[in-house]
Formats: structure tokens, C-alpha cells, sequence
């Protein structure tokens, strides 16, 4: 008796949990609403099966508890009966399934006007890069990067030279525009993920992955690594803010194009030569001849 | 081998499903040591499998060449370089040994303990041939062209890398049939499978049926090599 | 060693008529003849030959048992600090990042393969196929001997990692490179290599363990004993076995090809690497090689875990509610397509590891198949219950306490399963709920459930009730209390493997919830010294049992002697005559007909033709 009440309350308590849980998930703040319906669609039905199995169970608990000389039915099979849970099984499989995958097919194929954003993942932090005026990323690599050359962009490539590089861990966004997530990993796997977006992908070194999403409400949100990469795994985090054209324009404002990041290593390297120079030329300068 | 009650039962389809519905043995008439090798050797090919479909998968993505098997695993006969020329020596001596294996376990089961024990030997040492070409490949590469499993002249660093591992692992499969074949050969002469002397470990009886055994362990050996030759050098 | 040999008495009487008292023999009882010739066994006489290396497969199988349990012990304590450091961080600084990663790790391996899969295939296997069959022992003694050392030796490379330089590995469980061997993860020079090798020789013995549990099923069964008369225990582990040694070549294959990473710098699995500053030599290998790899054997893993479970829990709940089986051929052929079905669903691992998205869709369809065989088993073991005779002895409450966190398990997995769920779920504690509850509760329910009932076999007492219930209770209620809150860190989108629980302005706090989860962890931890207390106590007080205690139809009950001895059968090999799930057939006049019962003994009760 106390057995199937016990039981009982297993199953009221998880119902009454799930209602009144403080923890729930974030508003979601992407076009990713669909996965959230999914997943309420799954409660229901998988939810359901779950209900109803225990209830089923805690019914036998009180109704057949053991007694001497019990008429017990022997009855080794059912074939009807299993041949009709199997359909029954299978329709809500399937109606799990299909809502799914039609969520996953628009995951997968990224809408055309979508901005190109590269995410660079090292251990342990984040940067960014923005493909600039020609709308295109220039072709980058792990064996260039240098001091003068901290993304990597191939030097080569004239669509690298307007690419605006963001060397802080702090990402801003549009609202309401389409972004695909270009990721890209410098040592070992990562992931760019803010719950409030829903939408993650795995940082692979050696590949560039992606994503896409469509943030649709302003504010600030915190990026967490999803993917294990050593100790400094949870530590791993970073922001993105949501805005609207004129922030988001002055914080763009804020970091230069890699041609303009050349020059300026260019005009430094210069400096200290003419410096270098200047110096010589204190001593020397009749032999040097220099004009100031 | 033929059992008067084993050949009554029906063959086929219908025989398989008799026999698994069958009490006992679902295998009619096949020994036990023989069932695990059987299920071994369907695990070991899945280890192969793995090495030669994760051989494909790097070869397909990698961005550097991959190095062209038939210029790196040329001789020298008479001044020109013939493609292949060792491999292809190593795998008719392979094959000939699982042929001679063949004809060691059909003298076996005769208990024709002279031709059984020359047969078992002759193949043993056509597989310790087989590794000792293996060698000779092996310290070639390594010592004149440079080859080693994190670089290599000729492309892509992986490709020594899958070399010296795939045929690694097959060259200790071989290895350790090879030191089992002189130790059943020694046995054979012996008349060890004659008397049913008991094994030193295991203590189970000796019978003629591990000849077979050995034999299934050694036909395997040849079959994961041709599809290396296959894969690996011909591809 | 020679002289220690005692060749068995040959069974050679072919039985053309029953032997039973009543009536003389009549055709109804006929049963074929022996096939093979008596099994020839290796009797130990010393002491070592009969306790260490013992060839007899129950004392393998004991020794198996306690090897995994205390492993597990280990595994244990070693989760309590992961909870220690979870929900209060403050109280216990000396854990650092590194050591936490350890534990993660450390946890993860030891729980899932040297517990469980070596607890229900080494112990579970052992002690019952050969019984539950009618065979005398396995097919290869000595093998099979040779395979619990191997075990054995792989647990103590483990342990030693704990000891070596950098200790052990913290890559989790998944040990994905490239991190798992570069610095930047803990272990990565000494641990992992130990890790790796400990997987190895685990392979290898579990290969030789393997052949022998196959071998012994399909073709050492007794006179009677046709595939479809084997107990679901058999069924489960049969099948777990054979996905076993069809699964442990790709983990074999990525730990090589890893370790030569590791040791001679190739690049399987490693590509163009930047490191504190420094570009490394490796280039052009797939991260993704090893997940495939790694997956490929990982989700059978996971069915080979649970696919022992159901079957040893469907013998557990027909025995304690005096009802057949429900669908027993339906339930043979779920565990068959469960385990055939799960080499088909590995990507829904690697959803989000940047694979072809098109791989998504596939991965996601076998997944949901699969849940239809495992729904038919669920829906076959509450229709067991169903007009059955249910006593509630402490096993059947660990039965009724499996299907309660089996099916919760098994419905977050199919929010895991559809691949666009799946996006915001994975890598959260979601995940970690998920599998803890399927996998960690539900089988470690089955298996105390199957120590209860097996232990008046093995030592001819009973385990104490009361206390069997008040572990029960502690275990069920707080293992359920841990895992099921647990999902809804996940929503909220608390990533796994953080060492420092993370805490948002932007989110609803989970720190009340993660204190409330390990103090749920520290007590059932505890409760689990009322178990072994109960055990210890037992083997010397417990109540006596005598033969078949429960009353059950399989053969491990019907011995000459309990506890059974070497050759377990005595002179004669038993005889089966149906299935093992006689119990209360109309017209019978006891609520069970064993195995062995001919039919012309029961000729007024209706049984099944099985």
C-alpha cells in the first residue's frame, strides 16, 4: 500500500516539478522558437508515455499485490495487442521525428542574406572577424599566424584586406539580421553557444563549421564554451550584445580592417626604424648625409 | 568428418532455421574451439575494417598530396624500377602458404602425421618469409628513403603513419601464426594430435581439429592482406 | 597438473523414454539425445588452483563481481568529490580545475566500463550462463580464467595512473584529442598513455571472456535447452556480448592510432595546432576520425550495458510476480533489433561536432526506430505485472524502480535523439541527467535487484529484508531526487564540464540546486554502506535459504548442491522440457513447473508449446 503511494508521488512530483520549476529555459532571444516547440511537443508526447507507464505500474502495485491462491492470467502472448502498441508507438515516434527534422532542415540550410561572421576559438577565449565592404572573408590559416599576423589571414588574398578584426572577446550584433557563424578552432574542439540563442556548433581545428541564427531582441548575452578543452574550459566565456544599426555602427567604428591593422605594424615598424635612424644620425650624421 | 546423423538433417534455408531452432548446438557437428575462432576472426575484421576505412577517410581529406604507392614501392631489377615487385613476391608466397595450410589439414584429418607435419612447416616458413620481406620493406623505407611515421619525402605525413601501422598490426598477426605453426608442427611430429596428449597450459586435449583451426586463423591472415595489397598499394 | 585431472563420468544415455515414477515412459517426454560427448573439466586441488587461478567460471564470476565493485567503490567516492566541488565550491579549495577534470574523467571510464560492462558480461555472465543453460562450465576454461586476469591487470593500470606524473587523464571519459593529449589538459602525458594501455588489455581480456559466453550459448546447451527456452537473461547478455566484440575494435583502433599520436607525433587524429604561440608539428589529421571511431563503439557500449538489464530484469519481475513473461518472443527479438539497430545510430553523439549536417537526418531516423523496440519492452514488462501475483520482496521493488527511471531515462533520450532538439540540449547537464538516469540508475537497480535474488544461490542465505528495503527506499527516492531535477539545469543551459558551476546575471541561479543535488548524493552514497553491511552480515547470519527460494522455473535453481560446485550438474546433465515461464498454468497444481518437469508430470495443466 505505502509501496504504490510512494510511487504515486514519484509521479506527481515530477508533474507538479515540471509545472512549477524556477528553472526553465531562458526566453529565447533567436529566430530558434522552433526547437523550443519541439521540445514542448516532445513533453507532451514522451512526456505523456511516461505518465501514463508509471500510472499503469503504481495501478498493478494496488491491484495485485501477492495472494495465496490469486487467479493470475497466463498468457504468453498477445499478438494483437503488441502488434497495436508497436503502431501506436511508432505514430508518435514519427510525430516526434518529422517536426524535428523540418526544424533541422532550416538549421542547415542558412538564408542568403545572412552576414558571414568568423568565430575564432583558442584556449582559452574568443575573437571575431568580420568580413568588411566586399561582404567576403579572406582565406586564413593556422601556419600564419604571427605577431604582424594574429588571425592568420592569407596575405595574399585581396578579400582578407577589408576583413575588420575584432581582437576582444566581446561580439555585437544586429537585431533582426541573419548571421551565419563561421567557427574556427586554433588548437583543439570548442563551442560558441549562448543559450539564449539556442543555436551551438562544435569549433573543429583544421575545418571552418557553422550555424546560422537571427537575433531578434536587444540586450546582452553570455557566450559559453560547450565543448571540453581542457582546464580552462569553464572559464571560457565572452559576450555578445544585440543592437540596434546606430550602436552597432560606432562600436564597428571602433576596430580596424586588416589593412589598416598592416599599416599600422607598417607605420610602427617605420617609426622605429626612422627612430633607429634619427639616432644613428645624432652621431653620425655627416656620414649619413640625412635629411631631417 | 562425416557424421551418419549430420547428414540426415536437411540442408539449406530450412536447415538453418532448423538448426537454430534446435536444442543443444545451434552449429551441428563444429567444434567448439572452432566456433570461437570463427567469432575472433569476425572481431578481428572489424579492427581491420576500422584501420583500412579510417586509411580511407584521412586519405580522402587531407590537403597534402598523397605520395603514389606504386613509385615508392618499386625495386630495382636490371637498372629499371618494376612497381610493386615485392609486394607482389610477398603475396604469392602468402597465398601459397594458405594453399599449403589447405593441404596440411586435409593430411591431418587422414592422420597422415608425416604429410601433415611437412605441410604445417612449409607453411610456417613461407610465412616467416613473408615477414622477413615485410622487414626488408620496412628497414628500407625507414633507413634509405626516410620514410617515418610523422613525415615522410614523398606527401602526406599520414602516409606512413597508416604504413607502418596497418601492416604493423598485420605483420604481428602473422608473426604470432607463424610461431603456432612451428609449435603444432613440432606437435604433428610429435604424434601429440595421435595420442590426445594434453596441452602445457590449457590442458585440454590435443585432436587433429586445431590443425584446422589454425588453418581458418591462417586463411584469415591472407585474406586481411590482400585487401591491404588492395587498399593500400594498388589504390 | 596432469595428475589434478578428473575426467566426468560420461552422460551417454540416450533418453528415448521419461524416466519418471508415474506411469512408465510415454513419447511426451521425448527429448533428443545428447549430441556431444560429457564435457572434460580441469579440477583445481590446491588453493590456488581452486580460489586464484580458478578455471570453475562462478568463482571467475565472483571474482569478477567484487573487482568491478570495488572499482566502482572508487568511482563512487570519487563522484562524491565532483559534488563536493559542485555545490560548495567554497568549502573544499584545495579541488582545483585540474583535479576536478580528473575526477570527471576517472569517474566517467571506471563507472561505464569497469563496473558495468564488466559487473553484467564478467560477473552476471559467468556465474549464470553456464547454469542457466545446463552446461557444466564455459566452453574454454582456461581462456576464460586468463580473461578475468587480463581484467584484473587492466583495472591495476588504471589505478596506477592515479600515481604517475601529472596523474591521471582529465580528458573525460570521450577522451577527444587533440586535447586529451596536449597540455592544457591534465593527464596528458603519462595518464592518458595508462588509460589507453588499461583500455587495451580491458579489450583484449573481455575478447577471450566473450568467445567463451558466445560459444557456451549456442552451442554447450543442455538436452531441451533450444534457443527460444533460454531465460531473457540469457538473451540480454548473449546479445550484449556479441555487440561487444563487435563494438571494442573501433575503440581498440582510435586508442592505437591516439597513442601513436601521442608517442611518435603522427597526425591521425591532430591538425595545424597553435600553441602558446608556437604552431605544433602536426598537420592534416580529422578530429572527427576519432569521434566516428570512438561513437562506433561508444553507443553499443551503451547497449551493452543496458541490454543485460532488461533481460535479467524480465526474469526478476515474472519470478517475483508468478507471472510469465508477457511477449516473449517479442521481447527476444526487441534485445535482437536493439542491439542490431544500435550499430546504426552513433552520429547522434556528434550532432553538433561539425560532421556533414546531412548526417543529421539519418542519424536521427535510426535513432527513433530504436525506440519503438525498447517501448515494446517497456510496455511487456508492466503487462507482466498486469493480473500477476506481485510480492513486494526487495528485488521486485528494484524492478518497479528500474522501469520507473528506465523510462524517464529513455524519454529524455528521445528529446537527445531528434537531431534539431538536440542543438540547445547538448553538452548541458541535460546530457549528463539523461545518462545517469538510463544508464547509472536504471541498470545499478537491476543489478541490486539481481544480487538479492541471487544470493541465496551463491551463498545459501538470504540478504536481510528490512534492511534490503530501507536501501531500497534510500537508493530509489534519492537517486530519482539527484537526476530528475538535474534535466532542468540543462534547460536553463548550464554546459557540462564546468568546474565552477556557472552562474549568469542573465539566468536563473542554479545554485540552491546544485547544493540540493549533492547533499541528495552525499546520502545515497551513504546508504550504500547499509548494503554492504547487509552483505558482510549475511554471508555468516543470514537466514538460511534451501533450494530454489523463490520458487523459480530456471535452471541455476536446480542443482544437486547449493551453493552449486565445479561441474554444477552432478552425475546427470538436467533435461528441459519448456521454457522458463511456467508460472501459474491453468490446471497446475503449484504456481511454478520448472524447466525440468516433463510433461507427463503436469498432464492436467495447460501450457504453452514452447
Amino acid at each position: 500500500m505505502y509501496t504504490g503511494l510512494t510511487f504515486l508521488g514519484v509521479i506527481i512530483g515530477s508533474v507538479l516539478f515540471h509545472i512549477w520549476s524556477p528553472w526553465w529555459w531562458t526566453d529565447v532571444a533567436s529566430n530558434w522558437g522552433s526547437m523550443d516547440e519541439t521540445i514542448i511537443l516532445t513533453f507532451w508526447i514522451a512526456g505523456g508515455v511516461f505518465v501514463l507507464v508509471c500510472l499503469f505500474l503504481v495501478y498493478c502495485i494496488f491491484k495485485f499485490p501477492y495472494k495465496e491462491g490469486r487467479e493470475v492470467e497466463y498468457k504468453p502472448e498477445d499478438n494483437k495487442l503488441e502488434k497495436r502498441l508497436t503502431w501506436i508507438t511508432a505514430i508518435g515516434v514519427v510525430a516526434l521525428l518529422a517536426p524535428g527534422l523540418f526544424v533541422w532542415n532550416d538549421y542547415i540550410k542558412v538564408p542568403n542574406n545572412a552576414i558571414h561572421i568568423e568565430v575564432v576559438a583558442w584556449q582559452w577565449s574568443w575573437k571575431y572577424r568580420l568580413p568588411g565592404e566586399d561582404g567576403k572573408l579572406g582565406t586564413s590559416s593556422v601556419k600564419n599566424i604571427k605577431d604582424d599576423n594574429p588571425f592568420g589571414i592569407n596575405p595574399d588574398d585581396p578579400n582578407g584586406k577589408d576583413d575588420i578584426l575584432i581582437d576582444d572577446s566581446e561580439l555585437h550584433l544586429l537585431t533582426n539580421k541573419p548571421v551565419k557563424i563561421l567557427l574556427r578552432s586554433l588548437d583543439v574542439l570548442h563551442n560558441f553557444y549562448v543559450p539564449q540563442f539556442r543555436a551551438k556548433m562544435d569549433a573543429v581545428p583544421g575545418v571552418v563549421t557553422y550555424y546560422w541564427f537571427e537575433p531578434k531582441k536587444e540586450g546582452e548575452y553570455e557566450v559559453l564554451c560547450a565543448e571540453y578543452c581542457g582546464v580552462g574550459h569553464y572559464a571560457m566565456r565572452a559576450a555578445v550584445i544585440v543592437e540596434d544599426e546606430e550602436n552597432y555602427k560606432k562600436w564597428l567604428a571602433k576596430h580596424e580592417t586588416f589593412s589598416s591593422f598592416l599599416a599600422r605594424k607598417d607605420n610602427n615598424l617605420h617609426k622605429t626604424r626612422m627612430v633607429k635612424i634619427n639616432n644613428l644620425s645624432k652621431d653620425k650624421k655627416s656620414i649619413l648625409k640625412i635629411e631631417n | 568428418m562425416s557424421d551418419p546423423t549430420l547428414d540426415k538433417l536437411p540442408g539449406g534455408f530450412k536447415g538453418m532455421s532448423t538448426d537454430m531452432g534446435s536444442d543443444q548446438t545451434a552449429f551441428k557437428g563444429v567444434n567448439w574451439g572452432k566456433a570461437m575462432m570463427w567469432i575472433f576472426l569476425l572481431s578481428d575484421t572489424f579492427i581491420f575494417s576500422c584501420f583500412l576505412i579510417s586509411y580511407m577517410k584521412v586519405r580522402a581529406s587531407v590537403v597534402d598530396p598523397w605520395p603514389y604507392p606504386s613509385e615508392v614501392f618499386a625495386l630495382e631489377f636490371m637498372g629499371a624500377p618494376v612497381p610493386l615487385l615485392l609486394i607482389a613476391i610477398m603475396t604469392f608466397v602468402l597465398i601459397t602458404s594458405s594453399g599449403t595450410m589447405a593441404l596440411a589439414v586435409k593430411y591431418g584429418y587422414e592422420k597422415n602425421k608425416k604429410m601433415c607435419g611437412m605441410f604445417v612447416l612449409l607453411t610456417a616458413i613461407g610465412g616467416l618469409t613473408f615477414v622477413g620481406m615485410q622487414a626488408f620493406e620496412w628497414s628500407k623505407l625507414i633507413f634509405h628513403e626516410g620514410v617515418r611515421p610523422w613525415t615522410n619525402p614523398f606527401g602526406a605525413e599520414q602516409f606512413g603513419a597508416f604504413f607502418f601501422m596497418i601492416t604493423g598490426f598485420h605483420g604481428t598477426h602473422v608473426s604470432i601464426g607463424v610461431i603456432f605453426l612451428f609449435i603444432f608442427a613440432r606437435k604433428v611430429f610429435k604424434g601429440d594430435f595421435d595420442t590426445g596428449k594434453r596441452g602445457f597450459f590449457t590442458t585440454m586435449k590435443s585432436d587433429y581439429v586445431a590443425i584446422e583451426i589454425l588453418g581458418l586463423y591462417w586463411h584469415f591472415v591472407d585474406l586481411v592482406w590482400v585487401f591491404i595489397f588492395a587498399f593500400f598499394y594498388l589504390w | 597438473m596432469l595428475d589434478d585431472l578428473d575426467i566426468k563420468k560420461k552422460n551417454s544415455q540416450p533418453k528415448t523414454k521419461s524416466s519418471s515414477a508415474s506411469g512408465g515412459g510415454t513419447d511426451i517426454d521425448y527429448v533428443k539425445p545428447a549430441e556431444v560427448p560429457d564435457q572434460d573439466l580441469y579440477h583445481g586441488h590446491s588453493f590456488i588452483t581452486k580460489w586464484i587461478f580458478c578455471q570453475d567460471a562462478k568463482v571467475i564470476g565472483v571474482q569478477y563481481t567484487l573487482t568491478a565493485v570495488l572499482t566502482g567503490v572508487i568511482g563512487l567516492i570519487l563522484s562524491w568529490m565532483m559534488r563536493m566541488q559542485l555545490g560548495f565550491p567554497e568549502l573544499f579549495p584545495f579541488f582545483t580545475a585540474d583535479s576536478y577534470y580528473q575526477f570527471v574523467t576517472m569517474h566517467g571510464m571506471i563507472m561505464v566500463v569497469y563496473l558495468l560492462t564488466a559487473l553484467f558480461l564478467g560477473g552476471f555472465g559467468n556465474y549464470l550462463i553456464p547454469l542457466m543453460v545446463g552446461a557444466r562450465d564455459m566452453v574454454f576454461p582456461y581462456v576464460n580464467m586468463v580473461s578475468f586476469w587480463m581484467f584484473f591487470l587492466a583495472v591495476m593500470v588504471l589505478m596506477a595512473s592515479f600515481f604517475v606524473p601529472g596523474g591521471p587523464t582529465g580528458a573525460g571519459w570521450t577522451l577527444y584529442p587533440p586535447q586529451a593529449i596536449l597540455e592544457g589538459t591534465p593527464g596528458s602525458s603519462y595518464g592518458i598513455l595508462l588509460m589507453i594501455i588499461s583500455l587495451a588489455l580491458f579489450v583484449i581480456g573481455f575478447t577471450m571472456g566473450g568467445l567463451n559466453y558466445v560459444i557456451t550459448i549456442l552451442q554447450a546447451r543442455t538436452r531441451g535447452m533450444t534457443l527460444m527456452r533460454m531465460p531473457l537473461t540469457i538473451w540480454g547478455i548473449f546479445t550484449a556480448t556479441v555487440l561487444a566484440l563487435l563494438a571494442f575494435p573501433a575503440l581498440f583502433v582510435g586508442a592505437i592510432m591516439m597513442t601513436l599520436d601521442k608517442l611518435l607525433a603522427t597526425s591521425f587524429f591532430m591538425p595545424t595546432i597553435l600553441k602558446a604561440g608556437e604552431v605544433l608539428a602536426y598537420d592534416g589529421g580529422s578530429p572527427l576520425l576519432f569521434q566516428h571511431l570512438f561513437w562506433f563503439f561508444g553507443h553499443p557500449e551503451v547497449y551493452i550495458v543496458a541490454l543485460p538489464a532488461f533481460g535479467i530484469v524480465s526474469d526478476l519481475i515474472s519470478v517475483h510476480a508468478r507471472k510469465n513473461i508477457f511477449g516473449y518472443r517479442m521481447m527476444v527479438w526487441a534485445i535482437v533489433g536493439i542491439g542490431a539497430l544500435s550499430f546504426f545510430v552513433w552520429a547522434h553523439h556528434m550532432y553538433v561536432s561539425g560532421m556533414s549536417p546531412w548526417f543529421g537526418f539519418f542519424f536521427a531516423t535510426t535513432t527513433l526506430i530504436i525506440a519503438v523496440p525498447t517501448a515494446i519492452k517497456v510496455y511487456n514488462w508492466i503487462l507482466t505485472l498486469w493480473r500477476g501475483n506481485i510480492k513486494m520482496t526487495v528485488t521486485m521493488l528494484f524492478c518497479l524502480g528500474f522501469i520507473v527511471t528506465f523510462v524517464n531515462g529513455g524519454i529524455t533520450g528521445l528529446f537527445l535523439g531528434n537531431v534539431a532538439v538536440d542543438v540547445p540540449l547538448s553538452d548541458t547537464y541535460f546530457v549528463i541527467a539523461h545518462f545517469h538516469m538510463v544508464m547509472g540508475i536504471a541498470p545499478i537497480m537491476v543489478i541490486f535487484g539481481a544480487i538479492y535474488h541471487w544470493f541465496p544461490l551463491v551463498t545459501g542465505r538470504f540478504l536481510d529484508e528490512k534492511l534490503g528495503k530501507l536501501h531500497f527506499w534510500i537508493t530509489f527516492l534519492g537517486a530519482y531526487s539527484i537526476y530528475f531535477p538535474m534535466h532542468y539545469l540543462g534547460f536553463i543551459g548550464v554546459p557540462r564540464r564546468y568546474f565552477e558551476m556557472y552562474d549568469s546575471p542573465y539566468i536563473t541561479s542554479a545554485v540552491g540546486m546544485n547544493e540540493f543535488i549533492s547533499i541528495a548524493a552525499f546520502i545515497v552514497g551513504a546508504a550504500q554502506f547499509i548494503f554492504f553491511y547487509n552483505v558482510i552480515k549475511s554471508l555468516r547470519l543470514g537466514k538460511l535459504a534451501g533450494k530454489n527460494p523463490w520458487k523459480a522455473n530456471s535452471l541455476e535453481w536446480y542443482t544437486p548442491n547449493v551453493p552449486p560446485v565445479h561441474g554444477n550438474w552432478g552425475d546427470k546433465l538436467p533435461v528441459v522440457h519448456r521454457w522458463p515461464y511456467d508460472y501459474n498454468v491453468p490446471g497446475a497444481k503449484e504456481d511454478y513447473i520448472s524447466q525440468t518437469t516433463p510433461p507427463s508430470e503436469v498432464r492436467e495443466a495447460e501450457v504453452e508449446k514452447t
